[in-house]
This record gives structure tokens, C-alpha cells and sequence, in this order.
């Protein structure tokens, strides 16, 4: 009893129950469609698509550890790759990266200020600011689509792609593991009065969680409108389905926290993700079937792992 | 030859809303002292203790530690001043490990140029794990994986490394098996030799006794008086405590009694992994069962799994219908009761008011075509919240305003209201004062009058002996033992089947 018990407590269990997800949902496609999916050329576009969300899912982790959550990321990386990309016309690779960074941490400063003064849930005040973002996006692009220049898309694939991510993920590790940012948020999201009594600022972590989301969200506009080659403003919340693919990731990364492995989980979670939609594109679903089975897969995913004991508390 | 002064507490003061919950003390505490603080829940001991620490701001009055007046806001910065404090309920994040939560708000020492060295924070922590005799423990592994008891010890380990002046113990020993109270003790007595003092508060006034220097009572959040451990008995201090004399036992004095041969309950080779194997057991009406063990032994589970709250529990729960009990509805519905160890996170909802928690599990009969009555409710719950003779403003107060005992009044006045017919309590005068734990034994008595069945799972030996027809005596997950109610049972015999 007790060996099991360490063994489910060990990282290792973790990694080989992700492990185990991948293989899982490779070998069902690949029964299923063995002709189109999952050749080794496939496998490495899928990752390299998912990767993109995996960035923004380790900068969510921040704030949703807290209890916190953010609509605005849609439309910051809109925002944030069309200034990237119109700086990127008078400054290159320099005002390409700092315009899309710059924004978006920006952005994430400013909705840490906003939420902490406002004193109202943060899903509200980021939905409020979407809108805002939206429409100062369309007004930044003067209404038409903002293409990155041919000679700067060296983050556009491999290997400049993969490298940014890995630098992301560093700094990811880097945080959570080697400075306070990353106990402090856990510690508020555990409990957030304790915290205070241990001395935390809670209010200035909070906007720090809110500005690291933002910066992951900046590498992710550098990534997206670098993949895509274009980026068009718009408004009336269309950005708001860019929030949820990022999100699947950071579930699993809270999923797997007790194992100590949230930053793998994140990526091999939207990975998992890929898989699953590149599966259903190989079967030739429709694109209404892909989404309902991607929105299953993941709700039986995160229930199967992230589950606690019955009766146990889960917000 | 006169102790130096350590402490000064100089008209202490402290109100929430209506309730004068600390009046005008004042005491001093010698260095090198162990000084109990003792009183019936909400008799102020708990917020004098916060204040000291920084939890409550201090509503009047100052405390001086040698010398210095205390002006802090946080627990870190009254670690900083020489104050820490273990807490009665769960005191550690989850979340974080095991170092983090050791060392949480304390990082300093591991960061440098805002990078911090988690090797040596988890290598630092280790070391004192190791030091404390609690190396089973690993300070890099998530703080979520041990439980209740462990990460008590955590917070022992948390509390004291940095060698407070004053170490504040609020009713930790409830929480710990016998060996983890050695150790907590062993603390003890090494800061008060160390020429440092601890304030301990508890209600086993056996352990207060046998454990501290001088003892203070305090009743209603006024001081009462300031006695010396050796010159009182258990009873003075009772009478100290309540303001009236209270009997020398509070136990059944019943003994052979003979207990009903109708079967209300069967358990049957109940197991939940890495808690409980093959329990099985058979409960009788008008029994009181008890349960016994070591805190990791396993028992705890047991009434959850009887209540259907064990998420992957194996065998069967049976009851004389042939009704099985899986989950807590099915339970609720066929008159289970369950009371939990952690109070706080498990039985009770803070933020909500005394009504709501009572009504919670009644809400189906005193609706009247599904519809609810605010009056009604409210009526239904105070009758049982005075019944249970609960201490409150009125039934509207928040359960977190409460003390200990008065929220495990509220617990059990709940299932008064829902009539329940088998109540399985974890640990029901666990951090209860010995006037509230008196009315809890009674109430039981008369319920098991009544021919209501009661499942009493205690890291208490005594109360085990006192209280149980029957005690079943768990090790390792498993039955190891099982006694008849006998005046001639001894503690010897119970412990010798639990290690």
C-alpha cells in the first residue's frame, strides 16, 4: 500500500500518465486513419502548432493558480502582433520582438492595476477590456490587415519557433522554481488569507501574475502572427475564442501540479490537443465534430486526472 | 531567585461587532516559563493568542516582549519579533512543498539577487526535518501529499526552527498521535530551557497539568486568575474554567449495560487503498462503537467510507434494509450523520451563518411543495442551536465567528435537527473545552438511549474507554484489536494492540 502510495505521489507517475495519454490517442487515430495520420513528419507539425499555446498556457498558469482568470488574451495578441508587425516595417527583428513583448506586458500591467483598484473578479474587468483592446487594435491597424514583412519570419517554423518556446519554457521553470513568483502564487491560490499573514503582498503578486500572463502572451503574438504571416483587427469578442486553446494547456498543468511537473503537462497537454484535432481532420470530421469531441476529450482528460477525492473542494 | 520578565500583555482588548471577546487582560510571563492558557471555547484564549501573533490587530492594550512593545501587522513580521504560533486547524498551503511551506515569507536566506536557491532551501529544511525526528518526510515532495498529522508537524517544524521567545501551541495536540505530542512536548521543554517561553492552550487538562508551569483561565475574555500547575487539580481548574463546580467524571459510569442484538449497520470488507483493508464490522442499535488507533492508522477513513465519502472504496455498507450505502446522499437520506476530524474544511462552512450550516441537510423537510420559509428555518435552527446550547449572537452569525467548541455545536446541531439515527463523529471533542465536551458526552449517553447507534472514531484512549460499548482497534488499516466495555479495560491494553 504504501509503495503504491509513493508511487503516485512520485513526478515520474505524472510523466508516465502523460505519456501514456500521447500514446493512448496517437494509437486511436493511427488504427483509425493509418494512411493520414501520425508519421513522424506529421507528429513534429503537430507539436509545433500546439507549441504556440503552450506558451500562453504557462503564462495563464500564473494567474489561474491564483484563482484568477483573463478574457483579454485573445485580443492582446491581436493587439500585440499588430504593433509588433507595424514597428517590425521601421525597426526590424528589434521592433518586431519589443513591440509585440512591450504591448503585451503592458497590457498585463495594466490589467493588474485595473483589477486590484476595481476591486471586481477579474473576469469581469478582462471581458471589459477585451472589448477596449479590440477596438484600439482596429484603430492601431487603420482597418486592414497587417502582414510581417518576408525577410523577418524566422519564428514563422523551425528552428526559430522552437527555440522562443524553449526560452519561454525556461523562464517558466526559472520563475516557478527559482524565484518567489512562483510560491506566492500557489500560496495565494491555496489561501489566500494565510498568505497575507505570511506577509505576502498579495496585490502586488497578483499584478505580477497578470503581467507575466501578458509577457508569455507578447511571445505568443510573436509566434502566432509569425506562423500566420498576417494579422487582421476585429471586434465584437472574435477574439475570444484565441483564449481557450491556451487554456486547455494550463489545465492540465494545474492538473498535474501535485506531481511537480506543470510545465510538461502543459505542453504535452496541448499536444495531446493537436493530436486529437489533426486526428479528426485526418478522419475528415466535421469541423463542429472536431470541436465537440477536442471539448469531451479534454473535460474527460483533466476529470480522469485532475480529479479529487469525493467531497474534496474543487473551484 | 525572580525570573526575568519576558512578556508583558497590558489590557488586551478585543471586540468583533457585539461580542467583547478579549476584556481588559493583562498578564506577564516569565522567560523560561511554560504558561497554559485555558478557559471553555470562546473564553478569548485563541484571539489573545492571534493578536500576539499579528492574525487580529489588537483592539486595545500592548504586549512587550522583553523590553519592546509589539507593533505587527502579519505572522512574519511577529516571527520577526520573537512570536510564533501553531494553529489548531490545518496551518499549512497547499500547493507549495513541504520547503516552501517551511520557509514561506522566510525566503531571505535562499535568494539572492532575486534568484532563489531552491537546492538549498529543500537541503536547509531536510536538515531540520531530520533534526526534529521527522525525516520521513521530504522537504522537496508537494506538502499535498501527507496528511492532517504530518503536516502538523510541518508546522511544528515551521514554527519553531527559528527559536521563537514566545511559542504559541493553540490546541495542536489534539491533532497528533501519541508519538507526534512526545515530540511536540520534547519542543516544549527544550524552549523553556533554552530560557524562552511557550503559551500552550488546551483542553486536556491532564496534558495541561502535566505539561506546563503555571496556568492561567480565562472565562468570557476576562481574566480569572494566574495558578501554578503544581499546587491545583483537574478539578480546580474545571471549577476555575466554568465558574461552578463540575463532577470528576464525565464519562458513562454505566458498565454492563447489555447492548441491543439488532443490527443497524454492517460493514463488510471495506477497503479503501492505502487507508483501509478488509474492514468489517457490524453496528448495533443504541451502540456506541469506538474506534481507536494511531492517527495514520487508518480509522479516520473508516467513517468516511461508511458515509460514502471514500472516492474509490471497495466492499459494502449495509444497512438492516439491505439498503447500500455508496455515496454521502444515500447516506444523508437513510439517517447517517457524519461529523469529520477537520472541522473547519469538512463539516462546516465558515463564511455561511449558523442557520444555513443547521438547515443544510434538513432543507427537503422543511420545505412545503419545495418552497422555503426564511421564519421557519430560522426557527429550526435556533431550537437546535439553543438545544445544543451554543454560544451566538443569534443564529444569523457567521459559523468562522465562532470558537472550536461552539462550531462543533453547530455541527452536531445539525444532525439533531436532521434526526438522524447513526452518527459516525470523528474526533467530536477534538479542541473542545470540558464544559462543551461534558455536553457532548451526555448527549450521546442519551441519544444511545434512545436507540440511536454511534460511530465515535478518537485518538482519545480515555474517552474511548469512557464512552464505548465496543472498541475496535485499527493498525495499519486494518482491525487489530476489539473490547467489550469493561471497568477493568485498560489504556495498556488498547495501546498494546495499536503500535
Amino acid at each position: 500500500m504504501q509503495k503504491l502510495s509513493k508511487l503516485k505521489s512520485s513526478r515520474y507517475y505524472g510523466l508516465m500518465v502523460l505519456a501514456a495519454m500521447v500514446l493512448f490517442f496517437y494509437a486511436i487515430f493511427k488504427i483509425l486513419t493509418p494512411g493520414n495520420f501520425g508519421s513522424l513528419q506529421n507528429l513534429y507539425a503537430y507539436f509545433q502548432s500546439s507549441i504556440i499555446y503552450s506558451v500562453g498556457g504557462c503564462g495563464l498558469y500564473f494567474i489561474v493558480v491564483m484563482g484568477l482568470f483573463d478574457f483579454a488574451i485573445g485580443s492582446n495578441i491581436v493587439l500585440s502582433s499588430i504593433v509588433g508587425v507595424l514597428l517590425s516595417q521601421r525597426f526590424g527583428y528589434v521592433g518586431f520582438i519589443v513591440g509585440c513583448l512591450g504591448c503585451g506586458t503592458i497590457i498585463g500591467i495594466l490589467i493588474g492595476i485595473l483589477y486590484n483598484q476595481l476591486n471586481v473578479p477579474s473576469m469581469i474587468v478582462t471581458v471589459g477590456l477585451m472589448l477596449i483592446f479590440e477596438s484600439i487594435a482596429v484603430f492601431v491597424a487603420g482597418g486592414s490587415k497587417q502582414t510581417l514583412p518576408a525577410e523577418l519570419r524566422f519564428f514563422s517554423g523551425a528552428p526559430g519557433n522552437l527555440i522562443l518556446s524553449v526560452l519561454a519554457f525556461l523562464l517558466m521553470y526559472f520563475i516557478l522554481n527559482y524565484t518567489r513568483i512562483g510560491t506566492y502564487c500557489n500560496a495565494i491560490g491555496s489561501n489566500e488569507f494565510t498568505a497575507k499573514n505570511m506577509g505576502i503582498n498579495v496585490k502586488k503578486y497578483k499584478l505580477i501574475g497578470f503581467t507575466l500572463l501578458h509577457f508569455f502572451v507578447g511571445i505568443m503574438a510573436i509566434l502566432t502572427v509569425s506562423y500566420g504571416t498576417t494579422m487582421t483587427a476585429l471586434t465584437g469578442m472574435s477574439t475570444m475564442s484565441r483564449n481557450f486553446q491556451p487554456l486547455m494547456g494550463t489545465f492540465f498543468g494545474i492538473a498535474f501540479r501535485k506531481y511537480g511537473t506543470p510545465i510538461t503537462a502543459i505542453i504535452v497537454g496541448e499536444f495531446i490537443i493537436a493530436i486529437i484535432f489533426n486526428g479528426f481532420v485526418a478522419l475528415g470530421a466535421p469541423t463542429t465534430v472536431q470541436n465537440i469531441v477536442t471539448g469531451a476529450a479534454l473535460l474527460a482528460i483533466v476529470a480522469l486526472t485532475a480529479r479529487g477525492k469525493k467531497g474534496s473542494v474543487v473551484k | 531567585m525572580e525570573k526575568k520578565t519576558l512578556l508583558v500583555a497590558s489590557h488586551i482588548d478585543k471586540r468583533f461587532g457585539l461580542t467583547h471577546a478579549v476584556n481588559d487582560v493583562s498578564i506577564t510571563i516569565a522567560a523560561g516559563e511554560i504558561r497554559a492558557l485555558i478557559g471553555e471555547n470562546g473564553s478569548g484564549k485563541s484571539t489573545f493568542c492571534q493578536m500576539l501573533c499579528g492574525i487580529y490587530s489588537i483592539g486595545g492594550g500592548t504586549f512587550t516582549l522583553d523590553g519592546n512593545e509589539l507593533h505587527i501587522t502579519n505572522q512574519v513580521e511577529a516571527n520577526n519579533a520573537g512570536v510564533a504560533i501553531i494553529v489548531q486547524e490545518m496551518g499549512t498551503l497547499s500547493g507549495l512543498t513541504v520547503a516552501e511551506n517551511i520557509f514561506l515569507g522566510h525566503e531571505d536566506p535562499f535568494v539572492h539577487h532575486g534568484i532563489k536557491d531552491t537546492r538549498a532551501m529543500n537541503r536547509e529544511a531536510q536538515r531540520l526535518l531530520d533534526e526534529y525526528g521527522f525525516g520521513r518526510i521530504h522537504a522537496a515532495q508537494m506538502i499535498d501529499h501527507y496528511n492532517f498529522e504530518d503536516r502538523k508537524l510541518v508546522e511544528i517544524v515551521k514554527a519553531t526552527y527559528m527559536k521563537p521567545k514566545i511559542l504559541i501551541v493553540d490546541e495542536t495536540t489534539t491533532a497528533l498521535s501519541q508519538n507526534g505530542r512526545l515530540e511536540l512536548y520534547k519542543i516544549m521543554d527544550k524552549t523553556r530551557a533554552d530560557g524562552r517561553s511557550v503559551i500552550f492552550i488546551s483542553h486536556d487538562l491532564g496534558e495541561v497539568l502535566e505539561h506546563s508551569d503555571t496556568i492561567t483561565i480565562l472565562r468570557d475574555g476576562e481574566y480569572i486568575d494566574t495558578v501554578k500547575a503544581s499546587d491545583v487539580t483537574e478539578d480546580d481548574l474545571k471549577r476555575l474554567m466554568v465558574g461552578r463546580e463540575i463532577g470528576s467524571t464525565y464519562y458513562r459510569t454505566d458498565y454492563g449495560t447489555p447492548v441491543s442484538d439488532e443490527v443497524v449497520l454492517s460493514v463488510e470488507n471495506v477497503s479503501v487503498p492505502g487507508e483501509i483493508e478488509n474492514i468489517s464490522f457490524e453496528l448495533h442499535r443504541g451502540e456506541i462503537l469506538g474506534f481507536g488507533g494511531l492517527s495514520e492508522c487508518g480509522m479516520h477513513e473508516v467513517g468516511k467510507a461508511i458515509f460514502g465519502a471514500s472516492w474509490d472504496r471497495t466492499g459494502r455498507v449495509k444497512l438492516s434494509d439491505g439498503t447500500e450505502i455508496n455515496d454521502i446522499p444515500t447516506a444523508i437520506k437513510h439517517s447517517i450523520a457524519y461529523a469529520s476530524k477537520d472541522r473547519d474544511n469538512e463539516s462546516i462552512i465558515l463564511n455561511e451563518s449558523i442557520r444555513n450550516n443547521i438547515v443544510l441537510p434538513s432543507l427537503d423537510d422543511l420545505a412545503n411543495h419545495k418552497i422555503l420559509n426564511g421564519r421557519k428555518l430560522t426557527n429550526f435552527a435556533r431550537t437546535h442551536a439553543e438545544n445544543m446550547q451554543t454560544k451566538m449572537q443569534n443564529v444569523h452569525q457567521y459559523v468562522s465567528d465562532l470558537s472550536g467548541g461552539n462550531k462543533q455545536k453547530a455541527v452536531l446541531a445539525r444532525w439533531m435537527g436532521k434526526d438522524s439515527d447513526i452518527l459516525v463523529l470523528d474526533s467530536p471533542t477534538r479542541g473542545i473545552d470540558v464544559k462543551v465536551k461534558q455536553a457532548i458526552y451526555a448527549l450521546m449517553g442519551e441519544l444511545r438511549k434512545k436507540g440511536k447507534s454511534i460511530i465515535m472514531i478518537s485518538e482519545e484512549i480515555p474517552e474511548l474507554l469512557g464512552m464505548s460499548d465496543r472498541i475496535l482497534i485499527l493498525k495499519d488499516g486494518k482491525i487489530n484489536g476489539e473490547f467489550l466495555r469493561s471497568e477493568q479495560l485498560s489504556e495498556e491494553e488498547l495501546i498494546a494492540k495499536m503500535v
